[in-house]
């Protein structure tokens, strides 16, 4: 059980996201975040793979900083990835993970969101059930 | 018995366009929410979670009278859009960058031209088009320039002023723009090194989601006098412009937000949201806000007026003419999301504040020493952007403003559908085609932004502007008719 769905809200985006695990939670939005940047970028090619390693505050801070550098990556680096492997680590509040994907190519990506921000507004991560559930609105 | 006030939900009637959210509606709340609406406009307005966000910012500390909202109001992150806070300056006010949000100085710029609507309907595809190749927009489209972190730094702390040395404008253009562009004492070096490469190539670009560009005619002007001292004519030809700082502004944001992890805890301050994190203004990361939140500030209008050139040169290119012929002047530009230090009236003594301003203008009355000299008399221009298929609005302040909402008016129509209901709404439709019908060229990345903008999806910018002048916030000038748009 992995998945994301778009929340709504007025003027921006949401994401509701689900997984079993946290580490399955994080590679999820990450790749929720990515298709509303580019929505086909699920077709793209796997020619590169960054290592990001993260430590915060809380564990939901820490998901607001993960999306946060992806956004990140994407607007410095003109990134896009689309396949995530997460390692997190709860009790420190920090993150091992893998980006793979391939630069930008505005003649095959179809651009979605430009996103400004992830914001703490109605920010949540928390178990649900036998698994975690997180609620992240972006500012587009 | 007294009479019972008229309710509608949670709010309590002031008058025909000001409704109360009593400081009872929520255990913290300092003072009471105050919603300026036309009744028929409540229905909307308490759909979604806006008047709980009024509600919340009134919880933060040095409050003064009361958390307004304007007409436009509609359900942001921590502020409502539409939200106008103001906070005592002296300690025990507290800043608070979710009252700024991401993009420090969003904000608008109208330029007018001596064209005539008849000159450029016959190049209007061909100018959108040269609009849409020349200005960046959306998300992975660079600016042409590209400005490294010493030039960053030089814009962060002089604001346009720079570019026009270089070229990029009119002297004039200083005047025109709010605080001549340029806010005192910004901390250029205060700048993360993240937001000086998300800056990097974005200056000069417009970014997406409801920024746009947009070229207009002025249709009907209401206010003969003050529509003389702006310049415009019935039928002439105006560019309206709406961008912010980009990513070297949503950096500074997030930044500041990091920082304050924890910091209202530590000064004993209890919120509702964490996207309302605060300091107090003296404080250390209070400074350190306001510092970097200027240069940011500073920034969006360079971005601004970079993007003015890249307009002045498409119209050139199309009409074959040096763009000082076609008399393109800025008319005014003007801040929509920003925090400013001013003097108001609070419980009949002046009294210095900072005015959060998150998606409302500032609307200073004829008179306000602030104002350029040609707009003294008539009072601040405010830019009104509505939707890309009816209107937009200039306005100008009025006294109310300085008596009823801190200097402030509305920012645009405010949205009334998500974006997910618009894009719904747009199911098996021709967003484009229907606009080209109405005579609006319309260029976007795709279907889904144009969808999602679309006028449907946005309240009737003529109603949110009633609003403001009976209630005496600012009056109407002109009405501007979309020809064609960009968008991200």
């Amino acid at each position: 059980m992995t998945m994301y769905e778009r929340i709504e809200h007025t003027a921006d985006v949401g994401l509701r996201v689900e997984a079993t695990t946290l580490n399955d939670l994080f590679a999820e939005a990450g790749r929720g975040l990515f298709e509303l940047i580019v929505p086909n970028v699920a077709d793209g090619r796997a020619s590169q793979t960054l290592a990001i390693e993260l430590r915060s505050d809380s564990l939901a801070d820490l998901l607001c900083d993960w999306l946060t550098e992806l956004v990140f990556l994407f607007e410095t680096q003109r990134i896009v990835l689309s396949r995530f492997r997460v390692q997190v680590d709860d009790a420190a509040y920090s993150l091992q993970a893998q980006g793979t994907g391939e630069p930008l190519d505005t003649s095959r990506h179809r651009l979605g969101y430009e996103i400004k921000a992830v914001t703490y507004h109605e920010l949540k991560l928390e178990r649900a059930g036998n698994g975690w559930r997180a609620e992240v609105i972006l500012d587009i | 018995m007294p009479p019972q006030p008229i309710r509608v939900g949670p709010l309590e009637r002031v008058d025909d366009y000001c409704w109360r959210l009593p400081r009872t509606a929520q255990p913290g709340m300092r003072v009471d929410g105050l919603v300026f609406a036309r009744r028929d406009q409540l229905e909307v307005i308490l759909a979604d979670k806006a008047v709980d966000q009024v509600a919340n910012v009134a919880h933060l500390p040095g409050i003064q009278t009361a958390s307004l909202a304007m007409p436009d109001i509609h359900w942001g992150y921590g502020f409502c859009i539409g939200g106008v806070a103001a906070v005592d300056a002296e300690p025990g006010g507290v800043i608070s960058p979710g009252g700024v949000g991401y993009d420090i100085n969003c904000g608008v710029r109208l330029i007018r031209t001596n064209l005539h609507v008849a000159d450029i309907q016959p190049h209007i595809k061909q100018l959108v088009a040269q609009l849409f190749r020349d200005i960046p927009t959306g998300p992975g489209h660079e600016g042409r320039f590209r400005f490294d972190a010493a030039m960053l730094k030089r814009l962060m702390r002089h604001g346009p002023r720079v570019l026009v040395e270089q070229g990029y404008g009119l002297e004039r253009d200083i005047a025109f723009t709010e605080a001549g562009g340029c806010l005192q004492d910004a901390e250029p070096e205060w700048i993360s090194e993240r937001a000086l490469l998300r800056g990097e190539r974005q200056c000069g670009t417009l970014g997406g989601g409801n920024h746009f560009l947009e070229v207009q005619t002025v249709e009907r002007i209401v206010d003969p006098d003050a529509a003389e001292a702006m310049g415009l004519k019935e039928g002439m030809v105006c560019v309206t412009i709406h961008s912010g700082s980009r990513g070297l502004g949503y950096q500074v944001c997030q930044d500041a937000l990091h920082m304050l992890r924890g910091v209202p805890e530590r000064y004993g301050i209890k919120l509702p949201d964490r996207q309302l994190a605060c300091a107090p203004i003296h404080s250390e990361p209070g400074q350190h806000y306001l510092g970097a939140m200027r240069a940011a500030a500073n920034f969006a209008w360079c971005n601004r007026q970079m993007l003015m050139h890249l307009t002045r040169e498409a119209f050139a290119h199309v009409l074959r003419k040096p763009w000082p012929t076609l008399d393109m002047q800025l008319v005014y530009d003007v801040a929509h999301n920003i925090a400013k230090p001013e003097q108001h009236r609070v419980d009949g003594a002046s009294k210095l504040v900072w005015v959060h301003r998150k998606g409302a203008t500032r609307a200073f009355p004829p008179g306000h020493p602030e104002l350029p000299d040609a707009y003294r008399r008539i009072g601040q221009p405010v830019l009104i952007p509505g939707d890309m298929g009816r209107a937009s609005w200039v306005l100008v302040g009025q006294p109310g403003s300085m008596q009823r909402s801190f200097g402030s008016t509305c920012h645009g129509a405010g949205r009334a559908m998500s974006r997910t209901k618009a894009v719904q709404a747009a199911q098996g439709r021709q967003i484009e085609r229907e606009l080209a019908e109405a005579g609006v060229v319309a260029r976007a990345r795709g279907w889904r932004g144009l969808a999602e903008e679309q006028p449907a999806a946005y309240k009737d910018v003529d109603v949110v502007v009633d609003v403001v002048e009976r209630a005496g916030l600012s009056k109407k000038v002109a009405r501007l008719r979309p020809l064609g748009v960009i968008k991200g």
